[in-house]
C-alpha cells in the first residue's frame, strides 16, 4: 500500500510550499516523535500519537497510540475509521490531515497547519436565539414607550392643555382630549351614551373625581331625598372597609357615600341605569327609626311583609286650606264639599243610567271613565268639569237665545250664577206668534217698552237656588257667608297618594271597582283609595316568586328616589326634566282658585 | 438498615438533607412551600370575593378591588425583580432557588388575584390591556417552566457527547474536505458546492429554528443537483451527505436552544409592557377618578 504524503507550509511572505513523498508500507505512525512516518513539531502532539492501518476491506483504521484522543472530522475519538473514497480529516494539534484516495490508488494524507479561529467565541454566539431575534430590551423600550406615550402621555397631555368649556345638557359637543377613550372602563348607560366621546364633560380636573355640580349641571331641579343632615344620619354605619376606602376617598377630595355618583356608578354598559335594588331602600329604611328617633316615616322593607298602610291625602273639613294626610290605620271621612254618590250613578238599572241612556252621547249606562280620564303620565286624573261630567243630565240650561240656542247658566262662582240668574227675569220676551206688536211708545225698543216676564221665572231666584233643596244644593252643600247663601267650597287634592305613583296604565286590564269601591260608595265622604291589602292581592316584596297572579315589586316600581311621586321613563325624556316635580301641597285647583278668589 | 441506625443516623440524613436540597428542583423547594403560599393566598381571595358584599357590583373600585389590585401591583412589582435578584450572587436565606420557586407559584397566583381584580369587566381599554398582558406573561412563564423541566434532557442527547465548538470543527472538517474532494466538478456542480460551502450554517431565521425547516438549504439544494456518474461526484455526494447529517444535528440544537429561550424574548419584553400599562392604569383610574 503506498501513502502519498503531501505537507503543505507557507513561508513568511505567504508563498506555498509543497513537498511529496511517497511511502510504501502498511501503516502510517503519526507523532512529534522524529521516528514517526509523519512528525509534527506541535507540544499539543503526543509523542507516538496516532497510527493508520489499512484494513484488508480497503478501509484505515485510525487508532491512538495512547490514552489521548485525537479528532476525526471534527470529533475527538481515539479510534474511528475513514473510508479512502469519502475521505476523512485527521485533527492532531494545529495539524489537520486530510485523507482520500487519489485516482491512482495511492492513498494521499495532505498536512496543512491552521491558523487558530480567534473568532470562535464568536461563532458560538450564533447558536443563542438572540442572534436570531430583536434584543429583549429594545422591544421592551418600544412597547413600555408606545404604552406610556400613547394611552397615559397624550391623554394626560391633551386634558391639561385643553379649554375647558360649558357643558351641554345635550350631549353634542365632541370632547378635546385625545386617546382618552382607552381609560373608559365601559361603555355608558343608555342616557350618558352621547356623552361616550367627550370624558371631560364629567371628569372636569385630573385626580378628582366626579362632582355632584357637575352632574347638577345638566340635571337641573333634581330634588334632594332628604336635607343631606337627615340622610347621613338615617345611614346604617358602613363596613369597615367601605369605611376606610371612604375615609381615604374623602380626604382625597371624593364626594362621599351621598355624592351623586356612589349610587349612580356609570361605565356599566350601554343599557338603562337599573333602578334601585330593594336593599338600597331597605338598607335605611328596614329601621330607619332606630337612627332618626324623630321620623314620622314608618319603616318599609319588603312590600309583601312590611311596608306601612297608605296614608292618602284628604280633606279631613269643609273648606280646609290644605289636604292632610290620613292617620295609619284609620277610616277617612273626606269633606269635599260636594254630594255624589257613586252608587247613584253607576247602578247599571238607576235612573242615572237610564237617563245615559237615552243620551246620545253616552247611549249606555255611565262609565268611570265618562267622568274620570288619565292625566298623560297614565298616573293621575284630570280634574273632573262639571260642564263636560255633569250636565249632560245636570243642566245648566237657563232659557233661548235669540240666535235660537240656548243660554247656560256660567258654574263655579256664586257671583257668576247670581247675574247670569238675574238677566233670566229681563230677558226678552217671546215674539208672539201673529205679527201684531204694540203699538206707539209700548212697541220694543218704544219708551215704554218693558218685558214681562211669565211668572214662574221670579220663583228661580238666588236664594231658592242656593238654599237647602234649591237647584245647586242637588250636588253642593249650602253655607252662609257673610249673612248671605253662599255654597260650601269644593276642595279635592290632585293627588292622593303623593309619596308613590301608581301606573292606572300598567293595571288597565283591571276593572275600576276591583279596587276603588265606587259601585257601592253612598255617599261623596268615602275615600275611594284601596288599601295595602288589596294591592298586596298581586304585589309582594322583591323576593317574592314570580307566578302568573303575583308580581315580585321592589320599591322602586311605586318610589322614585330624588322626587317621591316621581317617576323617570324614556318617554317622558323628550320633555326633560326626568322628574315630574311633585304638586306644591295646598296649591290644589278648585280649593285654590276658591281661596285666592277670597278676600 | 444497620447503618443507618448504628450511629450514621445523623450525619447521613444530614448529608442526605445538604444533597437533596442542592438537587432538588426549584418546583419542589422546600416542600412546595411557595406552591402552600399561592394557593393560599388564591383561596382567601376567592373567599373574600364571594364572601364580601360589594356594592353596586364587584370590581376594582370597590374597597376590595383596591385590595386585591394593590396585592396584584406589588406581587407584579416584585416579580420582575428576579431579573435584577438573579444578577446578585448572595447565599442564605433568601437564595435564588427560593426566590424562582416564590416567582413561579406566587406568578401564577396572579391569574386569580387579577381576574378577581377585574371584577369579570373586560373591554377595549388600557385596564385590559394591563391584565392581557399580565396573562400573557404568566402564560409565556408556564411554558418556560415547561421548557425548563423538559428540554433539557433532548439538548443533552442531541448533542452526542459533542460540544458546540466540536460540531463547528466538524463542518469546518467537512466542508475543508469537500472543498478538495469537488476540483474535479463540472461548473454547475462546481457552482452548487460553492453555495453549499458558503452558506452560513446559522442562516435562516427565528421561525425556520423555532420549526427546524429551512426550505433554502444549500446543502440540500446541492445534494439534489448533483450527479451520481464519476466517482468525484459520488465522493462530493457522500461528503454533501456527512454534511447535511452534522448541518441536522446543529440545527437540531438551534431548534432544542430556540424552543428553550424564545419565551424569554415574550416573556421579559411584555412584562415590562406590562409595567408600563399599570402604571398607565393605575394613573389613568384616578386622573379621571
Amino acid at each position: 500500500m503506498a501513502f502519498l504524503i503531501r505537507t503543505i507550509d507557507f513561508t513568511a511572505a505567504g508563498r506555498e510550499i509543497i513537498r511529496d513523498r511517497v511511502v510504501e508500507q502498511a501503516g502510517l505512525t503519526i507523532g512529534r516523535a522524529a521516528e514517526n512516518d509523519i512528525h509534527l513539531p506541535d507540544l499539543a502532539v503526543e509523542q507516538r500519537h496516532v497510527r493508520i492501518d489499512t484494513r484488508p476491506d480497503g478501509t484505515l483504521a485510525v487508532s491512538a497510540v495512547g490514552t489521548l484522543g485525537f479528532g476525526l472530522d471534527g470529533r475527538t475519538v481515539t479510534e474511528g475509521t475513514i473510508e479512502p473514497r469519502t475521505g476523512g480529516e485527521i485533527a492532531l494539534g494545529a495539524a489537520r490531515l486530510a485523507v482520500a484516495r487519489e485516482s491512482d490508488g495511492t492513498i494521499s494524507v495532505t498536512i496543512r497547519q491552521v491558523v487558530a479561529d480567534e473568532g470562535k467565541g464568536d461563532v458560538l454566539r450564533g447558536f443563542s436565539l438572540a442572534s436570531k431575534l430583536p434584543s429583549k430590551r429594545s422591544v421592551s423600550w418600544i412597547f413600555a414607550g408606545a404604552i406610556m406615550l400613547l394611552l397615559l402621555m397624550v391623554p394626560v397631555a391633551s386634558h391639561l392643555l385643553r379649554t375647558p368649556v360649558k357643558n351641554d345638557p345635550k350631549g353634542e359637543t365632541p370632547g378635546q382630549v385625545v386617546m382618552d377613550a382607552a381609560w373608559s372602563t365601559g361603555d355608558l348607560s343608555l342616557r350618558h351614551h352621547s356623552l361616550e366621546d367627550n370624558c371631560e364633560s364629567c371628569h372636569v380636573a385630573a385626580f378628582e373625581s366626579v362632582q355632584d355640580e357637575t352632574c347638577i349641571s345638566c340635571h337641573e331641579g333634581t330634588g334632594d331625598h332628604a336635607r343631606a343632615g337627615r340622610l347621613a344620619a338615617g345611614m346604617p354605619s358602613l363596613s369597615t372597609g367601605d369605611a376606610l376606602q371612604w375615609r381615604i376617598a374623602q380626604s382625597l377630595g371624593k364626594e362621599g357615600p351621598l355624592g351623586c355618583v356612589s349610587c349612580h356608578t356609570e361605565h356599566e354598559g350601554e343599557v338603562r341605569q337599573q333602578p334601585a335594588s330593594e336593599a338600597f331602600c331597605s338598607d335605611c329604611h328596614s329601621d330607619l327609626d332606630t337612627r332618626l328617633t324623630d321620623t314620622r316615616l314608618a319603616d318599609a322593607h319588603d312590600f309583601g311583609k312590611a311596608h306601612p298602610q297608605f296614608r292618602p291625602a284628604y280633606y279631613a273639613s269643609f273648606g280646609a286650606a290644605k289636604p292632610v294626610r290620613a292617620a295609619p290605620g284609620s277610616t277617612p271621612v273626606e269633606k269635599s264639599g260636594l254630594k255624589f254618590p257613586h252608587d247613584v250613578h253607576m247602578d247599571a238599572k238607576g235612573g242615572a243610567a237610564r237617563m245615559a241612556v237615552s243620551l246620545p252621547d253616552y247611549g249606555s249606562p255611565l262609565e268611570c271613565k265618562d267622568c274620570h280620564s288619565l292625566t298623560p303620565d297614565k298616573i293621575s286624573f284630570t280634574e273632573v268639569k262639571m260642564e263636560d261630567a255633569c250636565e249632560s243630565c245636570h243642566s245648566l240650561v237657563s232659557g233661548r237665545t235669540a240666535a235660537g240656542g240656548f243660554s247656560k247658566l256660567r258654574h263655579g262662582d256664586v257671583k257668576d250664577l247670581a247675574e247670569d240668574l238675574a238677566r233670566i227675569g229681563s230677558g226678552p220676551r217671546a215674539t208672539p206668534a201673529s205679527n201684531r206688536t204694540r203699538p206707539g211708545q209700548f212697541a220694543r225698543g218704544g219708551a215704554y217698552a218693558a218685558d214681562f216676564g211669565r211668572p214662574v221665572r221670579s220663583f228661580i231666584d238666588l236664594s231658592n237656588a242656593l238654599a237647602p233643596g234649591g237647584i245647586c244644593t242637588e250636588c253642593h252643600l249650602p253655607a252662609t257667608r257673610d249673612g248671605r247663601r253662599d255654597l260650601m267650597a269644593v276642595n279635592l287634592p290632585d293627588r292622593f297618594l303623593t309619596t308613590g305613583f301608581f301606573s292606572h296604565e300598567a293595571h288597565k286590564k283591571e276593572e275600576c271597582t276591583d279596587c276603588h269601591a265606587a259601585d257601592t260608595s253612598k255617599a261623596a265622604t268615602d275615600l275611594l283609595i284601596p288599601d295595602l291589602k288589596s294591592c298586596r292581592d298581586c304585589h309582594l316584596g322583591a323576593s317574592a316568586v314570580k307566578t302568573k297572579k303575583i308580581v315580585p315589586s321592589s320599591c322602586a316600581m311605586c318610589h322614585a328616589y330624588h322626587v317621591p311621586a316621581g317617576q323617570w321613563s324614556p318617554e317622558a325624556a323628550k320633555d326633560d326634566p326626568h322628574y315630574r316635580p311633585l304638586p306644591v301641597a295646598g296649591e290644589t285647583k278648585v280649593a285654590a282658585k276658591l281661596s285666592r278668589a277670597k278676600p | 438498615m444497620m447503618a443507618t441506625k448504628a450511629g450514621g443516623t445523623g450525619r447521613f440524613t444530614q448529608d442526605e438533607k445538604r444533597r437533596d436540597s442542592d438537587h432538588v428542583s426549584f418546583l419542589k423547594h422546600r416542600g412546595f412551600r411557595w406552591l402552600w403560599v399561592a394557593l393560599a393566598l388564591c383561596g382567601t381571595a376567592i373567599l373574600g370575593y364571594l364572601m364580601i358584599d360589594q356594592q353596586p357590583r364587584p370590581n376594582g373600585g370597590s374597597w376590595y378591588g383596591y385590595t386585591l389590585g394593590t396585592i396584584g401591583f406589588g406581587l407584579i412589582v416584585w416579580l420582575s425583580l428576579l431579573g435584577v435578584r438573579k444578577r446578585r450572587i448572595t447565599t442564605g436565606q433568601w437564595s435564588l432557588k427560593a426566590w424562582t420557586s416564590a416567582h413561579v407559584y406566587l406568578g401564577l397566583s396572579l391569574i386569580v388575584i387579577g381576574t378577581l381584580h377585574t371584577g369579570f369587566q373586560i373591554g377595549w381599554n388600557v385596564h385590559t390591556l394591563a391584565y392581557v398582558l399580565m396573562l400573557l406573561v404568566i402564560i409565556t412563564g408556564i411554558y418556560g417552566v415547561i421548557a425548563y423541566a423538559t428540554l433539557p434532557a433532548s439538548l443533552s442527547a442531541n448533542r452526542k457527547e459533542m460540544t458546540r465548538a466540536q460540531m463547528i470543527e466538524a463542518l469546518t472538517a467537512i466542508d475543508r474536505q469537500l472543498e478538495s474532494a469537488a476540483q474535479p466538478l463540472e461548473r454547475t456542480e462546481a457552482d452548487l458546492v460553492i453555495n453549499a460551502l458558503g452558506q452560513d450554517v446559522f442562516s435562516g431565521g427565528a421561525l425556520a429554528r423555532l420549526t427546524g425547516r429551512y426550505p433554502g438549504c444549500a446543502t440540500a439544494c446541492a445534494l439534489g443537483g448533483m450527479g451520481r456518474q464519476s466517482e468525484a461526484e459520488q465522493r462530493v455526494v457522500a461528503l454533501l451527505e456527512k454534511r447535511r447529517e452534522q448541518l441536522a444535528q446543529i440545527r437540531q440544537q438551534l431548534r432544542i436552544r430556540a424552543l428553550l429561550e424564545i419565551w424569554l424574548f415574550i416573556h421579559i419584553p411584555l412584562t415590562i409592557a406590562l409595567i408600563a400599562a399599570l402604571v398607565a392604569h393605575v394613573i389613568s383610574v384616578f386622573f379621571y377618578w
